[in-house]
């Protein structure tokens, strides 16, 4: 069963909205802003791509906000725009269920959990903190501001967290107890991220600053946040200037067979940055050549796929691929620059982890 | 800083009501449900907030339900219980 | 049966009344309750508030899973070796089918490791384990590397309604064809941090938890893992296999409330009650008993009782987490295992930690062991955030 995208929001380090996506897929341009880790030898700058969720205040008063952090407004914000997007935002709610991914959940809240205790004592921990740390917050936060009532769920499994849920989105619909999903993926940044980074990659990881993904043997990625969020349907045949989800997909590299519409498909390709996966996407792509990676644009985050399911929804309301912004071109560096998506209209967003799991993500027109 | 003016600038700060000033919260007002509009996670995040900020321990919420009515019922509450 | 039920072919437990099912069931039926001070923390507080721990370390569990896992991963595994087990499936046999794992779960999705915070916020290099150890131990990602299965892998964290919901989204898999069988259940170890939270919004109970009861001042929290292997029909009459039980019908809904309490009408569990029964095609005369979530707090107890009351009536439920304490996101699944041995029993122990009615409740749960009556019951769990999960389970015998 397809499920028709009806509407779609974004934030991340592009900006806020599917028209700061747009523009920079456009420029092929997104720097990331600096930020600082706090290591043994002192403060090490370290880029990041900042999602910025300000605009939230345009639809929620500031005073509704004020418990709510930094995770959860991003993915209130992405809930909002996606329906207003699908021009939703005054519908009934109650046949509609919810699900966001997450490969961290809300990391942030859950050191500020610790800082309320860790130190001074147990009587001290912050319970608004405490309930603001567990992954669901973000589920409760949107569902109750936008009276969603249907079923909800958080799924965190790291990088497989996008296709995985959406596995889930996909049968509900098909049951039929909710006649359209929220469909949000959310990831942020926090400093013990950025510390771990440093401690992993070592001065790549604070040296990073134009992410070189097709360069597989390199350790390129720069963390990133945001959320990006869908309204989902049954595909009624009405259809949608985004096109359709046709199938998500969970297993390994080594097992993975082509669909039915394999020569005719453009795979977005979800490296970004990470030497560890490297060897598992050479694998992948020694199978396809029309390629094309816009991780870049974003940065690495475990959710990074459903910012390639947005792009590959502007691709085909727009009819065209956007050209990769990557130094080295890869494997399918001819397709992409052509612009045209293939005839099947069929994009095949591709998620790798450094166990070699796999995750597909298939969009058709 | 007297008590209440404390408790008014932690309430404020730690729970984050920025667009309200000291002045603006009346004394005998209700902080929960109207006046100030607090809710049931406010008042555990008081409790330790009275902790942290005047060594105070609420033992239960129903011990703590009759002092929360009002600015005036938390600072006699911090009050007698800081002379113990 | 109904078109739409999932069978039930092995389950498996592990919490503090036991390491196995049969064990756990004794123990409740024996009215224990094992609670104690935390001993896998160390607490400002210890004797504060009783915990439900798992008597094993699992230190002597075997795994092929080369890479140190979290004890939340260890639970994991040792509910999955005896669900399997019980199922009569093996390694081999997995592998040849479409195998999903479907896994809910709290703490073990957070990396809250106080240690190596503690030495990251005083400017130390700690030791990078406790943060790859947390990388390698995602609970549905153990147990299909463990089993070398390829299907649908998914974690959920819905607080305490993840593991429900992590059962009735395997049903929905199975249903739609994705998946032959589903490893589905949930784990939670004890956490110092869930520990010190939970008492911090002042719903902890400092003596051993009382739901329902008139005078019970919270929950205490517990550890433990359990799974149901869920299968198609096509593949259990396939190698005659009978069920344990199946899953007539299950039903999930979000209250759109609050961060922390539940709707004070119960709205979203009267929803998510209602659709499990009518997805399940059983009238509510036939269900024997509810399985409810009741933790022991004011606000649950009063809201669950009340919804059980007016749609309900007449039907016996009781807690158990006066047996296993609150086991966070393993509880649907524990829960739900007790339930379908349960049935098969023929029983309900008593509402452990019940004495005295709450005149506001209107409801009491079942004051003694008692006998049931039908084949069917109901485990709910209702969330943090106001997720409510609602499981319909028949009692299954014979391979058809």
């Amino acid at each position: 069963m397809r499920l028709l995208i009806q509407g779609m929001g974004v934030v991340g380090g592009f900006g806020c909205g599917t028209d700061a996506l747009a523009s920079a897929l456009s420029s092929g341009h997104c720097a990331p802003r600096n930020a600082s880790v706090k290591t043994s030898q002192g403060p090490l700058d370290i880029a990041v791509f900042f999602a910025d969720a300000s605009r939230l205040e345009e639809f929620v008063n500031k005073r509704s906000l004020r418990r709510v952090d930094h995770f959860s407004k991003m993915a209130i914000l992405g809930s909002y725009l996606a329906l207003q997007d699908a021009g939703k935002l005054e519908e009934d709610r109650s046949r509609m269920g919810m699900i966001i991914a997450t490969g961290y959940g809300a990391a942030r809240t859950t050191y500020t959990l610790l800082d309320s205790f860790v130190l001074d004592g147990e009587t001290f921990a912050s319970p608004t903190s405490f309930s603001n740390s567990v992954h669901n917050a973000a589920v409760a936060g949107v569902s109750t501001l936008l009276d969603i009532t249907g079923p909800g769920l958080t799924v965190s499994q790291f990088e497989m967290s996008v296709a995985s849920a959406l596995i889930t989105a996909r049968c509900w619909l098909e049951e039929g107890s909710v006649d359209s999903v929220l469909f949000g993926a959310v990831d942020e940044y926090c400093d013990v991220l950025g510390y771990c980074w440093h401690r992993f990659f070592g001065e790549r990881a604070t040296s990073a600053h134009d992410m070189d993904p097709f360069n597989l043997d390199l350790q390129s990625a720069v963390p990133g946040e945001g959320a990006s969020f869908f309204v989902l349907s049954r595909d009624d045949g009405g259809g949608s200037q985004y096109g359709c989800i046709e199938n998500a997909h969970l297993g390994m590299v080594e097992q993975y067979t082509e669909g039915p519409d394999g020569d005719n498909t453009i795979f977005f390709i979800g490296a970004d940055g990470h030497r560890e996966c490297g060897a598992h996407y050479k694998r992948f792509l020694s199978g396809h050549s029309r390629t094309a990676c816009y991780t870049p644009l974003y940065g690495s985050l475990p959710t990074g796929p459903a910012f390639d399911i947005a792009i590959a929804a502007l691709s085909i309301k727009s009819g065209k691929v956007f050209p990769s912004p990557v130094k080295n071109k890869g494997p399918g560096n001819g397709a992409d620059n052509e612009g045209r998506l293939p005839d099947s209209g069929s994009i095949c967003c591709v998620k790798i982890s450094n166990r070699g799991e796999l995750g597909t993500v298939t969009l058709k027109a | 800083m007297t008590v209440k003016e404390k408790l008014k600038k932690i309430i404020i700060e730690e729970l984050k009501l920025e667009e309200i000033t000291p002045e603006e919260i009346e004394d005998d007002a209700p902080l929960f449900g109207e006046g100030l509009g607090l809710d049931s996670l406010d008042a555990v995040e008081i409790v330790v907030l009275l902790e942290k900020y005047f060594s105070v321990e609420v033992k239960s919420l129903e011990e703590g339900k009759e002092a929360f009515q009002s600015i005036n019922a938390l600072a006699a509450y911090v009050e007698q219980r800081q002379t113990q | 049966m109904s078109p739409g039920a999932v069978a039930i072919t092995g389950v498996g437990c592990v919490c503090a009344p036991g390491n196995n099912l049969p064990e756990c069931m004794e123990s409740l039926f024996r009215g224990e309750r094992n609670f104690g001070a935390p001993t896998r923390f160390v607490s400002d507080n210890a004797a504060a508030f009783p915990v439900f721990e798992v008597a094993d370390d699992l230190a002597s569990l075997e795994t092929r899973n080369t890479p140190v896992i979290s004890r939340t991963g260890m639970l994991s595994l040792k509910a999955a070796f005896e669900a399997i087990g019980d199922s009569g499936l093996d390694r081999e046999s997995l592998r040849s089918k479409r195998v999903g794992v479907c896994m809910g779960t709290t703490v073990g999705c957070v990396m809250n490791n106080e240690t190596f915070y503690r030495a990251y916020l005083k400017g130390q290099d700690p030791d990078m384990a406790d943060i790859t150890r947390f990388l390698q131990s995602n609970p549905a990602a153990v147990v299909a590397r463990e089993f070398d299965l390829t299907g649908p892998c998914q974690t959920i964290v819905n607080a305490c309604s993840s593991s429900t919901d992590a059962i009735r989204t395997g049903t929905l898999w199975i249903k739609s064809g994705i998946c032959d069988i589903v490893l589905a259940g949930g784990a939670d170890e004890m956490s110092h941090v869930a520990c010190t939270g939970f008492a911090s919004l002042m719903i902890t109970d400092s003596s051993p938890c009382k739901p329902f009861d008139r005078d019970r001042k919270g929950l205490n929290l517990g550890e433990g893992a359990a799974m149901v292997v869920l299968e198609s029909e096509g593949v259990r009459r396939m190698r005659r296999k009978g069920a344990r039980a199946f899953v007539l019908g299950s039903g999930a809904s979000c209250d759109a409330y609050h961060l922390t309490a539940p709707h004070p009408d119960g709205r979203g569990l009267r929803r998510a009650l209602g659709e499990a029964i009518a997805s399940s095609g059983v009238e509510t005369k036939e269900i024997a008993f509810v399985n409810a979530h009741g933790t022991g707090t004011q606000d649950n107890d009063r809201v669950e009782s009340g919804v059980l009351r007016d749609m309900l009536p007449g039907v016996p439920f009781l807690s158990t987490k006066g047996y296993t304490g609150h086991t966070l996101g393993a509880a649907g699944a524990i829960e739900a295992v007790f339930t379908v041995a349960c049935l098969e029993r023929g029983r309900i122990p008593k509402s452990a930690g019940f004495s005295n009615p709450d005149p506001q409740l209107g409801v009491s749960p079942a004051e003694r062991e008692m006998e049931i009556r039908g084949a069917v019951a109901v485990s709910e769990s209702l969330a943090f955030g106001g997720h409510n999960g609602v499981l319909v389970l028949v009692m299954g015998g014979g391979p058809t």
